[in-house]
Formats: C-alpha cells, sequence, structure tokens
C-alpha cells in the first residue's frame, strides 16, 4: 500500500488545480442538494398536511377546493356519515369551509400573486388542534378580522400583523393574527370568518369542501361509501393526506425533474474536470510512478493509490459543496402550486439522506474520473518512466 | 509563424486534454442554453404579446367573474375597437386524466377577430359558428389527443357538474410566437344556457383591441374607472402587463434558473482554467527561453490568453452545434406537446446562440487571467533553471 500522505500531499503541491478542481465539484454538489432539498421540503410541507384519519369531502370531479362546491344542505348529512369521530359531547368533528384565491401586490418585486383564503367557522379550532397564534390574537369570529400564516406573512402587501388588505371593494381585513401550523401548507393561507368570505365572493349556500376526523384510518371506506352512495349529492370523499399528496404532484415533479436534468448535466461537466486533472497528475508523476514501481510497489497499488486520490479530491469538494448547502436551509421559496393556483412557501428540508446522496453522488464523480488516469497510471512501464 | 500561430500550435501538444477541456465546456454551454431558452420561452408570452389588446378581469381574483352587460360598455368607451369575452371551463378528459389544457367558452361572433393571431379555415369557421356544441382545437392538443374534425368528444370540468359533449369542428393554426396551441374554445351559449340562474350572464374576464396602441394603459386605466362605481370593480392591463404578472407568481424559479446557469459558468471557467494553468506550468522553461531571446512579458501572457480564448470557442462552437438540434428536435417539441400552456413556442433562438458563443470566448480568456498574469511574472532566470 502506497501511504495515504502522499497523495494528500501532492494534492497540496498543486493548490491552484486542487483548488479548481474541488471548486467545480463543490458547486455541482451543491447545486444539487438544493434541488434535492427543496423537492424533500415540498414534500414535507404537503406530506405533513394530511392526516390518514382525516377524510376531505368535494364535488366529484373536483382536484382543488378552489374549484368545488358542496351545498350547505349536504353539510350535516356528510357529518352524520359512518365513521366521523364524535367528541366528549357527541358532536362530530369537522369543518366546513370556503377555499378562494385573491390577488394581491407580490413585495420585492413588480406583479400580483394569487393567495389562498381560506374561510372558517368556530369548530375548525377543534379540528386542528395544530394551529397556534403566534403573535397577535386570533380574530373574533363575525368580524373583519383575518389571521395570516406565518409562512406568507410578510411576502405580500398588506398581509402582516395590524395591516389591512381589501377582500372586495371598500371591505378592508384588519390583520390581527399570526398563525403557525407545525409546517402544513396552511402556513401560506389567509384565514378569515367564513360569513365574511361567503358574502365577499357570493358563496350563499355554498361551501367548498368538509373535512371531517375519522374514529381511525380504517374507517375511511365506510365514510366514503356513505358519502359517495348518495348519488343526487354528486359528492366524492379522499383522504386528506392522498389528497396532499395529489396536490404537491405538480410542483414535486417540476423541481425534480428540472433538477435532476441540471445534475445530469453538472454531473458530467465535472467529472471531466476531475479526470483533466487527473490526466495531469499522472502525467506530471511519471518518474514518481516509475520510483514506486521499480521499489516494489505493485500496479495494483498504484492503480488504488490514483483512484483513492481521485475520490479523495471529489469527496473533499463535495463536502465543501454539502455544508455550503446547509445554508440553504434558512432560506424560502416560494412558488405556484398548479393544483390551487396560488401561492405556497416551501423552504429546503436538509434531511440526512440528501446530504449522504450529494456526497456519494461527488465521490461517484471522483471514481469515474480518476479510474482512466489511475490504469494509465498503473500501465506505467517503470524503466521507461525513470528514463524520462 | 506568427505569434498568434504558436498559441494556436500550442493546442496541438496535448490534444487528448483539449478534447476533453472542449467537451467539458461544450456540456456546460448546452445546460446554460437549455437554461436560458426556458427563461426566455417563459417571458415569450409577454415579449410577443399583441400591443393593442387590453384584459379588463375582476379586480380582486379570477375566480370571480364579470356580469356580462359590462362587454357592452367595453365596447361603447372611446378608443376601443373590438372586444370579445371568455370564460374559464376548466375541462379535462376522462381518458387523458392527467393531460393539462385551456378550455374556453368564447363568443363565436367575436373571439377570432380578437385574435387574429389563431388561424381557422374560413368554411369551417362559418360551420362552427352555427354549431351551438361545436369546438375548434389547437393544432398541438389535437395531434395530442388524436382527435380530428368531424369528431365527437366528451369532456368533464373542475368547475361546472356533468358530461359535456362537442364536435370537433376545426383546428386552429397559430401566426404568433405567444399563442397557446393546445387549447380548445366552444360557444359561450352552451355553458350560460345550461347554468342555474344565478350563475347564468357572467363572463370569465373581456378582451378588446385599442385604435392605438400608443394609449393601451390610459384606455386600461379609463375602463378600470368606469367600473369602478358598479357593483364589481375591474383590473385592466394591457397584454403585455397581464402575461408579465403571470409570469411573476413564477419569479422564485425564475430566479433560481438564473443563479444555476451563472453557476454552470463559473464551473465551466474553472475547467478552463484549470487546463490553461497545468499548460503554462508545464511550459514554464519554455517561456523562460522565449523571454531569454527577447520576448516581452505581454507576449508571453498573450499566448496564455489566445490559447485559452481558442479553446473556449471551440467548446461555445460545439456546445451551440449540439445544443441547437438537441433542443429545436429533441427538448423543445416534448416541451410544446406536453407543456405548451406555459412554452408555446420553446426553441433555441438565434441571439441565445450568440450568447452563447460570447460567453464561451470571453469566459476563456477570464479563465486565463491569472495563468497569464503568473506566466508573464516569471523570473526568467527561474524559469529556465527549473525542472518542471
Amino acid at each position: 500500500m502506497i501511504p495515504i500522505r502522499y497523495n494528500v500531499r501532492s494534492l497540496a503541491v498543486r493548490k491552484a488545480t486542487t483548488v479548481a478542481t474541488a471548486g467545480g465539484i463543490a458547486l455541482v454538489v451543491f447545486v444539487l442538494a438544493s434541488s434535492l432539498m427543496l423537492s424533500a421540503g415540498i414534500k414535507k410541507t404537503m406530506g405533513s398536511s394530511g392526516r390518514a384519519d382525516n377524510a376531505i369531502v368535494l364535488r366529484m370531479g373536483s382536484d382543488a377546493e378552489l374549484g368545488s362546491v358542496v351545498d350547505e344542505s349536504s353539510v350535516p348529512l356528510i357529518l352524520a356519515a359512518p365513521g366521523v369521530k364524535k367528541d366528549e359531547r357527541g358532536q362530530p368533528i369537522g369543518s366546513a369551509e370556503i377555499v378562494v384565491v385573491g390577488a394581491m401586490d407580490k413585495l420585492g418585486t413588480t406583479g400580483v400573486t394569487n393567495v389562498s383564503i381560506r374561510g372558517v367557522g368556530d369548530e375548525v379550532m377543534r379540528f386542528r388542534p395544530e394551529i397556534r397564534v403566534v403573535s397577535g390574537r386570533p380574530p373574533k369570529p363575525g368580524t373583519d378580522e383575518a389571521m395570516v400564516g406565518a409562512r406568507i406573512r410578510g411576502r405580500i402587501k398588506g398581509l402582516d400583523l395590524d395591516q389591512t388588505f381589501d377582500i372586495k371593494k371598500n371591505r378592508p381585513v384588519k390583520v390581527v393574527g399570526i398563525f403557525e401550523a407545525d409546517g402544513e401548507a396552511y402556513e401560506s393561507e389567509v384565514w378569515v370568518d367564513r360569513e365574511l368570505l361567503r358574502q365577499a365572493y357570493g358563496r350563499e349556500g355554498v361551501e367548498s369542501s368538509v373535512r371531517v376526523r375519522l374514529d381511525s384510518a380504517s374507517k375511511f371506506d365506510a365514510f366514503r361509501a356513505g358519502v359517495e352512495n348518495d348519488k343526487r349529492l354528486g359528492l366524492m370523499a379522499l383522504r386528506e393526506s392522498a389528497f396532499y399528496e395529489k396536490q404537491s404532484e405538480g410542483a414535486a415533479l417540476f423541481v425534480g425533474v428540472l433538477g435532476t436534468v441540471v445534475s445530469i448535466f453538472f454531473a458530467v461537466g465535472a467529472m471531466i474536470g476531475a479526470m483533466i486533472t487527473m490526466y495531469a497528475a499522472v502525467a506530471n508523476r511519471q518518474r514518481e510512478i516509475g520510483t514506486l514501481r521499480a521499489l516494489g510497489f505493485s500496479r495494483r497499488s498504484i492503480l488504488a493509490s490514483f483512484l483513492f486520490e481521485a475520490v479523495f479530491l471529489a469527496a473533499v469538494g463535495g463536502a465543501i459543496g454539502a455544508a455550503a448547502s446547509m445554508g440553504m436551509g434558512l432560506v424560502r421559496f416560494s412558488m405556484i402550486n398548479f393544483a390551487s393556483w396560488s401561492e405556497i412557501v416551501f423552504s429546503f428540508d436538509p434531511t440526512l439522506r440528501v446530504i449522504a446522496t450529494a456526497l456519494i453522488f461527488a465521490c461517484g464523480m471522483g471514481l469515474l474520473g480518476g479510474l482512466f488516469p489511475a490504469v494509465r497510471a498503473a500501465r506505467t512501464s517503470p524503466l521507461k518512466a525513470i528514463r524520462g | 509563424m506568427t505569434l498568434t500561430g504558436l498559441a494556436v500550435r500550442n493546442l496541438g501538444r496535448n490534444k487528448f486534454r483539449v478534447v476533453l477541456t472542449v467537451a467539458g465546456v461544450a456540456i456546460a454551454i448546452i445546460a446554460f442554453l437549455l437554461l436560458r431558452t426556458v427563461i426566455w420561452a417563459w417571458a415569450a408570452g409577454a415579449e410577443y404579446a399583441a400591443k393593442d389588446r387590453v384584459v379588463t378581469r375582476h379586480k380582486v381574483t379570477f375566480i370571480m367573474s364579470l356580469p356580462k352587460r359590462y362587454v357592452e360598455d367595453v365596447r361603447s368607451a372611446p378608443h376601443i375597437r373590438l372586444a370579445t369575452w371568455a370564460n374559464w371551463f376548466g375541462g379535462k378528459d376522462a381518458k387523458h386524466e392527467n393531460e393539462f389544457f385551456s378550455t374556453l367558452a368564447v363568443d363565436p361572433e367575436s373571439y377570432f377577430v380578437v385574435y387574429d393571431e389563431m388561424k381557422v379555415p374560413p368554411d369551417q369557421l362559418e360551420t362552427w359558428k352555427h354549431d351551438k356544441q361545436g369546438a375548434i382545437v389547437g393544432d398541438v392538443l389535437a395531434r395530442k389527443m388524436g382527435w380530428k374534425v368531424g369528431d365527437k368528444i366528451i369532456l368533464q370540468s373542475g368547475i361546472f357538474a356533468g358530461d359535456w359533449q362537442f364536435n370537433v369542428d376545426s383546428v386552429y393554426e397559430a401566426t404568433a410566437k405567444s399563442v397557446d396551441r393546445s387549447t380548445l374554445v366552444f360557444h359561450w351559449d352552451y355553458l350560460n344556457d345550461s347554468l342555474p340562474q344565478r350563475r347564468k350572464d357572467q363572463v370569465g374576464w373581456i378582451v378588446s383591441r385599442v385604435d392605438n396602441p400608443a394609449q393601451v394603459a390610459d384606455v386600461g386605466v379609463s375602463l378600470d374607472k368606469l367600473f369602478d362605481e358598479r357593483e364589481t370593480p375591474t383590473l385592466s392591463q394591457d397584454e403585455r402587463s397581464f402575461n408579465a404578472s403571470f409570469l411573476a407568481m413564477f419569479s422564485s424559479i425564475l430566479k433560481a434558473m438564473d443563479i444555476v446557469s451563472a453557476v454552470i459558468l463559473v464551473i465551466m471557467t474553472l475547467i478552463l482554467g484549470n487546463t490553461i494553468a497545468m499548460g503554462a506550468r508545464e511550459r514554464t522553461g519554455e517561456y523562460g527561453v522565449l523571454r531569454a531571446i527577447g520576448f516581452l512579458p505581454g507576449h508571453v501572457a498573450m499566448w496564455v490568453v489566445a490559447e485559452s480564448l481558442v479553446m473556449g470557442l471551440m467548446g461555445g462552437v460545439v456546445g451551440v452545434g449540439l445544443a441547437w438540434p438537441f433542443i429545436n428536435f429533441g427538448v423543445g417539441r416534448f416541451v410544446e406537446e406536453n407543456m405548451g400552456g406555459f412554452f408555446p413556442y420553446f426553441r433555441l433562438e438565434v441571439p441565445n446562440m450568440l450568447l452563447g458563443l460570447g460567453l464561451a470566448a470571453l469566459l476563456g480568456a477570464a479563465a486565463s487571467a491569472v495563468p497569464a498574469w503568473r506566466a508573464s511574472k516569471l523570473n526568467v532566470v527561474d524559469s529556465v533553471r527549473r525542472v518542471a
């Protein structure tokens, strides 16, 4: 075995080349890790938004709450369907909601964006205990007050504590609270009183969706049969977790495809960079390699030594890139969710799996880039090399 | 031999390394052009928008509509030449659940007059005008779904309940790059007549053409002023701003792509710089000899820069040469057929090709800055003595 110190020192001697190659790999790993983190962030936000023991009822054929219309008269029937959990007073646990989008001015850039506005009733807090008001206070029912999700706060004009936005002509709504919801999609929404939204958007007599808590996740099929069997209602029931998974499909696919295509190009480029560096290293060290062979080191140990050097170089670059990408955890990324046509804010989620994938990817680039140069090094004839 | 000639001949000394470097630069240029084309195609909707068209919609949200009588008010407003309207239908084909395309309920008399860049054969247009269940589809959509003139198709809607039957009466073609070739349009009356009284006589948005494109913004302002006193205030934008505000919803993605395409260029510069630095170091002795026989530091620097520039340019030519068929005949076709709503025209344009070439040459020169500076500062005696 050729000592590892030999490789590390060789890299240190050629500082400029080492920095350029490792720097290139670091950038590639940074971009790859960031796009993987964003994909993970989208899945986390949307995945955590739905519970398996919750069901959501929409109009048959609607993909999203936005286009869905559920008659007010159907709500008691849905709440009375089999499998719906009751609270200690014997009341079914559920929430009928109206969801609309409003065009609002985006801060920091020109143009408007769509913001989801959810009209809720008193029962919502019992249905969603994870909602916490972190500053200000909850809106008083029956008033023109709103609370804003923590993630969208400050990104849109009027959506911050004590500011106002118009829900309708000459109908300003005051933001009195900011809420968090364990990172769920609701954190990108504005919540107001259901009756206020009903008037402002002309939704008399209808809701967008009805959600219910089930006795257990396994009760879903019974609930669904109960809701869907009455064809006159024209309703369909979905598991809440499945509903959100479908909602995130478009965005996750988009980021995933774009990230993968870019990463493949990057990987090929960085591999070529590593290859150039290692070929030059082998060419410059012909005499050394010849000497090592003459001293009795086998072809195999020369091959291993140069492969190690390439992988080490890539791993150093990869570690720097992965470390830098952790900083993206602080960045918030907002994009339009294709299913609801409204703005939703995601975070980059630095999971262990993402970091591991990025590091393995870097080592792979080093291995592939170093393979041919290492083979050339191993084939060096000691006599010729020493003679020069 | 000329001074430049020497620089070019230097390229031939390590052909393998030059090939690898050119390949690395070419890969980076292809990735860069791909991203540029995405950004460019996204903005094309705003770039190629008609300059004399104004879109008037509900001020607060796109999910609410305007009273139909607003159309007549717009038509009689000053400077308006023509006006038409449309409603978003949200149609989808049950057999192709995941295919997204726009479906609009339009006014048969005026729609294709206002959108005169959508070309329909005159006889088929006449047939369609008299066929209440008739539909006209874009050529890309027709090809993708396998629809032919004379077919009967059934669509569902995410907004309006039930099965909707249409007769395909014609296929339109586009004469402008901003036209979505995957839209289906049908009679507004067909939709309106089947709605309950409460939802009747509503239009999604009104599109008008003005007599003087220079005044298009003022016309929008005066339309909004007209409706501001009524029950439903409006927001009027010229088509370019309308499309641009749509883009603003995706500004994070566009910014991310900008950053990534800059990172590609940095990686490319690192690969080039690395190669040049290695070549310059190997030739330290020669540069010493050349300096000793009277060449100036500037000459040495010039050789290094020229070599790098030529290599960058070669990579640029190869990259653009490969990117052109790759985007225009591979990715572009796929994108136009499957994501036509976002990217009606996804092609590598000449300005982007020139940008790719120019940047490859420029960054080639930039990459050689440090090695060229170092080579020119060499001490003659030291460099001749040094064993590479």
